[in-house]
């Protein structure tokens, strides 16, 4: 936290070297979060780059308050994916790329976590939005229960509530899918 | 209301061993054995969640957004305390170095702007180009100034391959690589108003709204420096020596990808 503290501060004052860090240590997981609120993978390929632009225009005005880098920086993302879910007039109905990567190279494997996920995407359209956005945070980006709380400013014990039903939803929606 | 409390700990605290620590559901389960048969539904479906996780970037994607994130940070200058004397400063070294190259003497300023890396005069040759880049008020022009700069990179880079120095090859490639970043910045800021930095005041302003033939003739200029550049330094590599080889493929690589970002920022 303290190297991440340090690195934070560097980039406020311009330092490329520590932003081009910050953005290597998060640009998996922000692409991770976007492509599961979207379901598109073009159309996340574009949020996520946005994300990061909107972060270092806005870097001098984060404040070490409390709120880790990481919260802020998701919130971002989430700003930005709520913007273009309202910018958006259907649905997109490629909700998996086939191009999508997976981080597995025996083939077979590929397939099968690629229908895994197909099944997952489809099964988090049917939660609220609350729900998919704990469920993209936490289990998805490898948020804490404390940094989910953050970026949703929520208390730790609402997200916690907030898991339980999202977990159970999904369960229903996986079961029935 | 307490109980069900309770239980949302219980399940936090086994997320977190599942997710983080690396344990399993059955350890999860043995540890709270009068939860199991509610916990254990809810842990397999975290862990197929979890599963989304293995989700990557395309490479070629990853590429590209870092290429462009790297342009919009070499294109943000480093903050200042003072703005109103870091400006001033910026324009005294302007003109001193004005002031030096005319004292010099025209004659030299004209002989340098030909000479080669290993020449005498180069120094005075990157001076005034950094002078020049300094001197162009607006976006437009300093895209321009720069995509002349590559050009002479180019052949600064042929000329060492023909003299085998890997080593100046590399330095060159690392200024060109700083123009083309440059270029790339710019151009993107050209194409997206909105970015422009304030203290662009109207002069960025006319580019983008009022100078579309020589936004056009910058788009010319690049696409051809795309083609010709890459097109001239693997030329030199049929000649070059053994040596030189390694260090004129980086360049060569820097040159394709450079105007390429360029290109499509353009677009």
């Amino acid at each position: 936290m303290q190297d991440e503290e340090n690195l934070v501060r560097r980039a406020q004052q311009r330092d490329q070297k520590a932003f081009a860090q910050l953005y290597e240590r998060y640009f998996d997981k922000i692409y991770r979060y976007v492509v599961l609120r979207i379901g598109n993978k073009t159309e996340a390929e574009d949020v996520t780059q946005q994300v990061f632009l909107n972060a270092l225009q806005s870097i001098s005005s984060f404040r070490w308050k409390g709120v880790p880098f990481s919260a802020w920086l998701f919130r971002i993302a989430h700003n930005q994916v709520v913007d273009y879910l309202r910018k958006k007039t259907r649905q997109a109905t490629e909700s998996l790329d086939e191009s999508l990567v997976i981080s597995k190279s025996d083939p077979q494997l590929v397939v099968e976590q690629r229908l895994d996920i197909e099944q997952l995407m489809l099964a988090t359209k049917q939660l609220t939005k609350a729900q998919q956005e704990v469920i993209a945070l936490r289990f998805v980006s490898e948020l804490s229960t404390a940094q989910v709380a953050k970026v949703m400013g929520k208390s730790e014990g609402a997200v916690k509530a907030l898991q339980h039903s999202a977990i159970v939803a999904l369960r229903k929606a996986l079961s029935v899918g | 209301m307490k109980k069900s409390r309770e239980f949302n700990d219980i399940l936090d605290e086994c997320l977190e061993r599942l997710l983080v620590k690396g344990g399993t559901i059955e350890e999860c389960l043995a540890s709270y054995p009068e939860q199991a048969v509610e916990l254990e539904p809810l842990l397999q479906a975290a862990v197929a969640a979890r599963k989304a996780s293995v989700i990557q970037p395309r490479p070629e994607f990853r590429a590209k957004a870092r290429y462009q994130f790297h342009s919009a940070l070499q294109a943000m200058e480093p903050k200042k305390s003072r703005p109103f004397f870091g400006w001033q400063r910026r324009w005294v070294t302007a003109v001193t170095i004005v002031l030096v190259l005319l004292l010099a003497g025209g004659g030299t300023v004209a002989a340098a702007s030909s000479s080669m890396p290993d020449g005498t005069l180069y120094p005075v040759k990157l001076a005034t180009e950094q002078v020049w880049l300094a001197l162009t008020p607006s976006s437009l022009g300093k895209a321009k100034v720069l995509t002349k700069l590559a050009d002479r990179r180019v052949t600064e880079i042929i000329y060492m391959a023909n003299e085998g120095n890997a080593q100046q090859i590399d330095v060159i490639t690392q200024r060109l690589d700083k123009h083309l970043v440059m270029l790339v910045g710019l151009t993107s800021a050209l194409k997206a108003p909105q970015v422009l930095a304030p203290s662009e005041g109207a002069e960025g302003g006319r580019d983008v709204f009022g100078g579309a033939n020589s936004q056009a003739e910058l788009r010319i200029m690049i696409a051809r420096y795309a083609i010709n550049h890459p097109a001239a330094l693997r030329n030199a590599l049929k000649t070059a020596p053994e040596s030189a080889k390694p260090a004129l493929r980086r360049a060569i690589a820097v040159s394709v990808a450079g105007y390429e970002e360029a290109l499509m920022a353009l677009d």
